[in-house]
């Protein structure tokens, strides 16, 4: 099954030649049927995810390859405070220094733990980094102009469910749940594999990274403009009478958006006036932590297990603190 | 673990796809098209994206062309086995292509609004209730500062550079705007509601990020206007400003005047601007001097 023979790349070619005909079928024959909104809509839709997630998978994948080539391992480690709270904050501040959004995050924090960052720091780094940063808090003060404490919480609160689930995992998980074990990696090898020297090296890896992230990308973009396409909003905004129910939608939302955390504070002002501040806190702090096409990619960095403990930590720890801070608002 | 030969071909084919994404994204540029995408803030960094993606794929075909058999290797990043899976991977990775350069670039309409559920009043109801034009908040003075050099206007300009803060000044302020003749443009937005009384108002799409984050942004048109247009005409609306309620809730609407069909714009969405006072004065400067 090793070799790749011409012949057995026949069936690559058959799911790319559907495509096309398809394609091609659509354009001339059924001009109705390109007219249609659904299809103008999702496409718009999924080219603009797309697009938009493109130049920080890019990013993450650029700056996690030159850690790799050119950054020896200890060093990270080094950095590192060996005390879980003074690591934990620390694991808030490399949000600001590092302002990526959540896409390209994964293969970053990938390579850092490659490299030795601790897993409740790369944990804490991944949910706070998102949010914890100044273009995410500019973004949210402009979108709420009346209501400055929502930026306020949405920080606080972003930087208190980081740490306590940081927290969480530092006591609770002692066996890596990567995917890829470490030991494979061999610094060496991979110095000797490539031709034409360093520079070149970086480039491989950065598309290694990339299609590795790519599949997850594609995928999320896919559901979420599937979604954004034929769910009606307004139908579903009943649900936010009741009191509990507003948070679950919101989150629910957030989840299935999969908005960049630069923009979410601008659609959740939308929603400023049906529902409670709170629920647009736990809109705001649980869609750059944990999203559709987020969730995929973290599925692809670790083990299932480990990923739906971190999914229910986050989810319970977003939703018990934004009703918290509700009452405090 | 897969052989040389197979890791040469996936590099190749890995290649070609990124060479791909770098003329989609090139071709994207050329036609302009960007806009219907992203907002520019955003498209700034997507046209740089060609570079890297070219790198990588010169580096990948230097790899699969000269790369010493010996020395390749995919210990770490796994390279599908199997037939299927390789044309499953790159299917998904040809996919977005083929969606791009098969089907028109086009913008969102008034279909998509009415499921993202269209913002008709923007600022909460507590805020609302001011002394003319004067912010209570220091987060409300841009606001506020607009709203008054708008009012001084005879006919009210809605430009589409600072459309969302026009509204805002305007709905922050209802009662006081109340009689003001307006001039806006955008697209027919009509509801999608089953009664026979469809509501309709002309709106523009914000778009902060790209289009995932669009939110319809409008202002209701007086229901007692009679309106023959199909819905996503692009319209320029005349009229008089008025409170009214929809929904529940106090929101601005236009009497209309007059209502013409215009050709749609070259950008279609609006976004948010930093200093919109500025915007406005250089805005309001130039079509001084154009006429």
């Amino acid at each position: 099954m090793s070799t790749l023979s011409p012949l057995k790349m026949l069936p690559l070619l058959i799911p790319a030649a559907f495509l096309i005909t398809a394609g091609v079928l659509w354009l001339p024959g059924h001009p109705l049927m390109l007219d249609n909104a659904y299809t103008v809509a999702f496409k718009t839709g999924f080219i603009g995810i797309l697009l938009e997630a493109l130049p920080f998978v890019l990013l993450g994948a650029l700056l996690s390859s030159l850690l790799r080539v050119f950054v020896p391992d200890e060093m990270i480690s080094r950095w590192i405070p060996r005390r879980p709270v003074p690591a934990i904050l620390f694991g808030c501040l490399l949000g600001i220094l590092f302002p990526v959004c959540e896409c390209g995050m994964i293969p970053l924090v990938r390579r850092l733990m490659h490299k030795g960052m601790p897993l409740y720091v790369a944990i804490v780094f991944i949910l706070s980094g998102p949010i914890l940063n100044p273009v995410v808090y500019g973004a949210t003060l402009t979108a709420f102009r009346a209501h400055p404490e929502l930026a306020y919480a949405r920080m606080g609160l972003a930087f208190l469910v980081a740490s306590v689930i940081g927290l969480v995992v530092y006591a609770t998980v002692r066996k890596s749940p990567l995917r890829l074990s470490i030991s494979r990696e061999g610094g060496e090898i991979h110095e000797r594999s490539t031709r034409g020297g360093k520079l070149v090296a970086v480039f491989v890896h950065t598309s290694e990274e990339f299609f590795e992230m790519g599949k997850y990308l594609i995928i999320g973009c896919l559901l979420t403009s599937g979604i954004q396409t034929f769910m009606d909003q307004g139908s579903l905004a009943a649900i936010g009478g009741k009191p509990l129910g507003s948070y679950l939608f919101m989150m629910g939302l957030a989840y299935v958006l999969s908005l960049c955390s630069t923009s979410d504070a601008f659609v959740a002002s939308t929603f400023l006036h049906t529902f409670p501040s709170g629920s647009l806190l736990a809109f705001m702090v649980l869609g750059p932590m944990l999203d559709f096409k987020n969730s995929l990619m973290l599925l692809s960095l670790f083990k299932t297990k480990f990923a739906f403990y971190l999914f229910f930590l986050i989810f319970s720890a977003v939703f018990i603190a934004s009703v918290l801070a509700s009452l405090w608002l | 673990m897969n052989d040389s030969r197979s890791i040469r071909l996936h590099y190749g084919f890995r290649s070609l796809v990124l060479l791909l994404f770098a003329l989609y994204i090139g071709h994207l540029v050329q036609q302009d098209a960007l806009h219907y995408y992203v907002a520019p803030k955003l498209a700034r960094w997507i046209r740089l994206c060609p570079v890297p993606l070219a790198l990588m794929a010169l580096s990948l075909g230097i790899q699969a062309l000269f790369g010493k058999s010996t020395l390749l290797c995919d210990c770490e990043h796994r390279l599908p086995r199997s037939g299927l899976g390789s044309a499953m991977l790159y299917s998904l990775f040809l996919f977005p292509l083929l969606l791009g350069f098969l089907l028109p670039d086009r913008s969102l309409g008034s279909e998509a609004a009415a499921k993202k559920g269209i913002a008709l009043s923007y600022i909460a109801e507590e805020a609302a209730e001011h002394v003319k034009f004067n912010a209570a908040s220091p987060y409300l003075e841009e606001f506020a500062e607009l709203a008054g050099k708008l009012y001084a206007q005879p006919v009210i300009q809605v430009y589409p550079e600072i459309f969302s803060e026009t509204l805002g000044a305007i709905d922050l302020y209802k009662p006081q705007f109340e009689g003001k003749s307006i001039t806006v443009t955008g697209f027919l937005y009509q509801e999608n509601g089953k009664g026979a009384k469809k509501a309709f108002a002309v709106s523009r799409f914000l778009v902060q990020c790209c289009t995932a984050d669009a939110t319809p942004l409008g202002i209701l048109l007086d229901p007692a206007t009679q309106i023959s247009l199909p819905a996503d005409t692009w319209i320029e609306v005349r009229g008089k400003l008025h409170m009214s309620f929809y929904q529940g809730k106090e929101v601005i609407k236009i009497i209309p005047d007059s209502i013409v069909p215009v050709p749609s714009p070259s950008t279609p969405y609006v976004y948010t601007n930093a200093d919109s006072v500025a915007a406005w004065a250089e805005i309001h400067e130039s079509g001084h001097v154009a006429k």
